[in-house]
């Protein structure tokens, strides 16, 4: 049996645990977890998906190809580099959502890109650097020390469930509430779990009584969260919250080592310059990009709506993976490039507290592939120049410092109120007009689970008058439908307001029509019809 | 067979350096290796004094780097037993709360207690990793990263550390500690079983002449007389009988520290002055916190049922139930055999404090039973009998 020291890929926080590797002759195969009680992060506690990294990590490994042939690695390298040469720079794309990707990987992806003189390279959070103060940038970069949490005095959780979106940081809530702290939620529901000793129920076209509020957010610390689908405006919104107030703001984010990729990538100034995400499939769709490098990213898995997703990426010329599994984009892929597994990796990444951690595995293959194609530096050099663009200086961090501290600046809102207006006017209009057929309203509740879709369970939370109204029973599935897009599920009665559906789980119900730089700018929910399921005639039978 | 006890210790010097008390312990594990008494040896793999990781070796030189204490790192060997093949005879050092895990789990049919040599160690408790950082730091004002080993003695927690290139030894009551609400874990507060009678040896210093370098040995079982035996012969250790008055300050030290347990069990029950309303609430809102991140399960050293565990089929996401199905299950499954040893409640993530629910839960159960688990390997676990009744029936 080898004893492995790992961090688990689930959410920002970089848990640490071990893994351990069972060998032949023994009475358990395969991969185990156990707890590592000297971590600083988590002190030996795991959520349910760390429990479960086993199964995350039990997929069908990604072979090297070109054009569907199996190849060996240099050839795949040699192919890739020759197909993103003979493109022009503005047709090429580089993506990587970093939630298995090291620091040292992430300056070998950075540089590959500007060596092909590519600006169209997303980490997933560029678009929310364009509408804030550059003074803001700091407080979507960095996020803060769970010691900060504990010895807050009054928290705002501002539309986050803890226990759901990221339950290691639920009980430092927890200890802040023992030391004396006030635990306030904002939300369009009341969350489980009796945490909060006060509830404001926000609906989601009464979003300008947050301004009238200000008192409340006084001394606080507001906790939100920024992923992929959060709405700029939003952003916004909890910027002027802080700018306006004694509050300070913390801001979640779902993939492992976003805060590495935004610092290593410099920071907000080069988010704000590139293109974002979203955009990015909006150019491949329109035929404008033609070549893609996706690093440890399947976003047919990751994103909403992974059919559309996949339909326009199959448009590209050359698509590139380097990845470790087998993704739903691995058949369509020109050229695949194995990986090895995020817990054997060599390398540093940089959790939302801001330790820089040591990842514990002693393989740097998918940094070598970089290399290869880039400036061939050895994983030595490279780290070296991580700690530089970290800021670290020479010593080597420890995981009981935090390396990567956050200043606070204070930056000015006025900009901000107009931007927020049109977003407030947004919502009440949306309210009025783009219900949906049966004016329900769904909202995600994302947590490890929803990105990385290893749930095994679907079903969403409707309100109790909602189960009445379609005269639904224990045991009944519904229907959720938003045009041609159905989906099937069960369904768990919450306290949750009547025209509202909270899903857990990635559906196939997309939060915007339209084209992708628009996607999701204007609505926080996803308009849709919630139908009584019509049983299936083998049930009847 | 009657006990026996002997003062022991390793002949090799570097052993008996390294190892504490005299290397007895470890001397023993090499020897029933380098001879093959035994195929496998489960030893704790010291990466620093604040962690270590539990491994299945047969290899002599890496039971010699595991030795010493690591009061730091709060492990129960339980589980890992299981990971060796049925077949291969293993010998491990264990805490009380190791042993009673392991004996459990052979109750139930799940390891072969014939293959396994239990060496004890008589077991003060144990504290969490990270408290101790912060102690050194704070209450030693040490470098945590400075200190090499720790030892308690004497109710005296040491911290050997690294000053100006020499070694330094700083020393605090871990009485003092605790009153300052640091020290051992709360499960080892409250815990009674002191001397682990359960296993086939039980090993310490309480009745060791002050300054010596020894191991006070008590010889509970024909396998720990085969293992000491097996020791002697190969010339890895030398023995002297204990003195009588080695003996009855051995009990003295067994009998002052269960007062202090019971002291603690009494301080750390912030239930018992509750009504059973007050009592229910106070259920509700600690376990409606649970995530059904299944970790207590886990790791529980007693929990046998694998993959036909009812707690987990039981549980259902969907439910809208304030303490889920999950909780309700383990509580009364764990009626006859939660030994108490708080593993559960290391690794829950929202801290429910399980250790003290179970204990309130089965304590009373297991006196009603008249059962004590993990103690007696003939005793029958009450609660499984029936299903154990089955299984020898083939049903």
């Amino acid at each position: 049996m080898r004893t492995l020291t790992s961090i688990c890929p689930g959410c920002s926080i970089g848990c640490g645990l071990y893994l351990l590797e069972s060998e032949g002759g023994e009475r358990r195969h395969g991969l185990k977890v156990a707890h590592r009680t000297v971590a600083p992060m988590n002190e030996g506690k795991l959520c349910k998906f760390g429990m479960q990294l086993p199964a995350y990590y039990d997929k069908e490994a990604l072979h090297n190809s070109v054009d569907g042939k199996e190849v060996n690695h240099e050839e795949a390298i040699e192919a890739a580099r020759e197909r993103l040469s003979s493109m022009n720079p503005e047709e090429i794309a580089f993506i990587a959502l970093p939630g298995t990707i090291t620091n040292e990987e992430l300056v070998s992806f950075t540089s590959l890109a500007s060596e092909f003189g590519c600006e169209n390279l997303s980490f997933g959070f560029e678009r929310f650097f364009r509408d804030i103060p550059e003074e803001a940038f700091y407080v979507l970069e960095h996020g803060l020390p769970f010691s900060d949490v504990e010895a807050a005095s009054k928290i705002i959780l501002f539309f986050v469930d803890p226990f759901v979106h990221y339950p290691l940081l639920a009980r430092r809530i927890l200890k802040a509430k023992r030391n004396g702290a006030r635990i306030i939620e904002v939300s369009f529901t009341k969350n489980e779990r009796g945490l909060a000793d006060e509830t404001i129920v926000v609906a989601p076209h009464e979003f300008e009584s947050l301004r009238e509020k200000k008192e409340l957010f006084e001394d606080s610390l507001i906790i939100g969260e920024l992923t992929p689908y959060t709405n700029p405006h939003l952003v916004s919104l909890m910027l002027w919250l802080q700018a306006s107030t004694s509050s300070r703001l913390f801001l979640l984010k779902p993939f492992l080592n976003v805060t590495g990729a935004l610092l290593i990538s410099g920071g907000g100034k080069g988010a704000e310059k590139r293109k974002d995400l979203f955009e990015i499939f909006d150019r491949i769709d329109r035929g404008k990009i033609k070549a893609l490098y996706l690093l440890e990213t399947d976003p047919v898995s990751v994103l909403l709506g992974g059919e559309e997703v996949k339909k326009t990426l199959s448009k590209l010329d050359v698509l590139i993976e380097q990845n470790v599994f087998r993704t739903p984009l691995s058949e369509i892929a020109t050229i695949t490039l194995g990986s090895e597994p995020f817990y054997k990796k060599k390398g540093t990444i940089v959790n939302i507290e801001g330790r820089v951690l040591d990842l514990g595995g002693e393989s740097a293959n998918g940094l070598a592939i970089l290399e290869r194609m880039g400036k061939g530096r050895s994983y030595e050099d490279v780290h070296e120049e991580v700690k530089k663009r970290l800021g670290l200086g020479s010593s080597e961090p420890s995981e009981f410092e935090i390396a990567v501290t956050r200043t606070e600046r204070k930056f000015g809102v006025a900009f901000l109120v107009e931007f927020i207006d049109s977003f407030l006017s947004l919502l009440k209009m949306g309210n009025d007009e783009e219900r949906g057929e049966e004016g329900y309203s769904l909202w995600y509740k994302t947590n490890p689970f929803f990105w990385a879709g290893v749930r095994d369970k679907q079903f969403v939370e409707i309100s109790p008058a909602a189960m009445r109204t379609l005269g639904l029973f224990s045991g009944d599935e519904i229907e959720l439908v938003q045009g041609d897009l159905k989906e099937r599920l069960g369904f768990k009665i919450s306290d949750v307001p009547d025209d509202l559906i909270v899903s857990e789980d990635k559906l196939a119900i997309q939060p915007s029509d339209g084209h992708w730089a628009e996607l999701h700018r204007r609505e926080l929910l996803t308009s849709v019809a919630l139908r009584r399921a019509k049983r299936s005639s083998t049930a009847e039978e | 067979m009657k006990s026996k006890y002997y003062l022991a210790w390793a002949t090799d010097d570097e052993i008996r350096k390294r190892g504490a008390n005299g290397g007895f312990v470890t001397a023993t594990l090499v020897s029933a290796l380098e001879t093959g008494f035994i195929d496998l040896a489960v030893v704790i793999e010291k990466k620093s004094v604040y962690e270590g990781i539990p491994i299945l070796t047969s290899d002599p030189e890496v039971v010699k780097d595991s030795s010493g204490s690591l009061h730091g790192v709060p492990l129960n060997l339980a589980k890992y037993v299981l990971e060796s093949a049925p077949d291969k005879r293993i010998g491990l050092p264990v805490k009380p709360c190791d042993a009673r895990g392991i004996i459990e789990l052979a109750k139930r049919q799940q390891i072969n207690l014939n293959n396994v040599y239990l060496i004890g160690l008589n077991c003060g408790g144990t504290l969490h990793p990270l408290q101790m950082r912060a102690m050194a730091a704070e209450c030693f004002g040490l470098d945590p990263d400075s200190v090499l080993r720790e030892e308690i003695t004497d109710g005296k927690l040491f911290l050997v550390h690294e000053a100006e290139g020499t070694e330094k030894e700083a020393g605090m009551k871990i009485d003092e500690l605790e009153r300052q609400g640091r020290g051992r874990r709360d499960a080892c507060k409250a815990c009674d079983t002191k001397i682990p009678v359960m296993a086939d040896l039980a090993c310490g210093n309480w009745g060791v002449p002050q300054g010596e370098q020894k191991t006070f040995v008590e010889v509970l079982t024909e396998k720990g007389a085969a293992i000491l035996d097996n020791a002697l012969s190969n010339g890895a250790i030398e023995i002297e009988n204990a003195s009588e008055q080695g003996i009855e300050l051995r009990k003295k030290i067994e009998a002052s520290m269960q007062k202090l347990a019971a002291r603690w069990n009494a301080e750390l029950d912030v239930l018992k002055d509750l009504s059973p309303s007050e009592r229910f609430a106070f259920y509700k809102a600690e376990l409606q916190r649970c995530i059904h991140c299944g970790a207590c399960k886990a790791v529980c050293p007693v929990c046998a049922c694998e993959a036909d565990a009812k707690c987990l089929e039981q549980h259902d996401e969907t439910d809208s139930y304030a303490i889920s199905m999950y909780n309700l299950l383990r509580l009364l499954h764990l009626m006859d055999s939660c030994i108490h040893c708080g593993r559960c409640e290391d690794v829950c993530p929202v801290d429910i404090p399980l250790t003290l629910i179970q204990r309130r839960f089965s304590e009373r159960m297991q006196r009603h039973l008249d059962y004590t688990p993990g103690m007696e390997v003939t005793q029958t676990p009450p609660l499984n009998e029936t299903k154990l009744r089955w299984r020898a029936e083939g049903e």
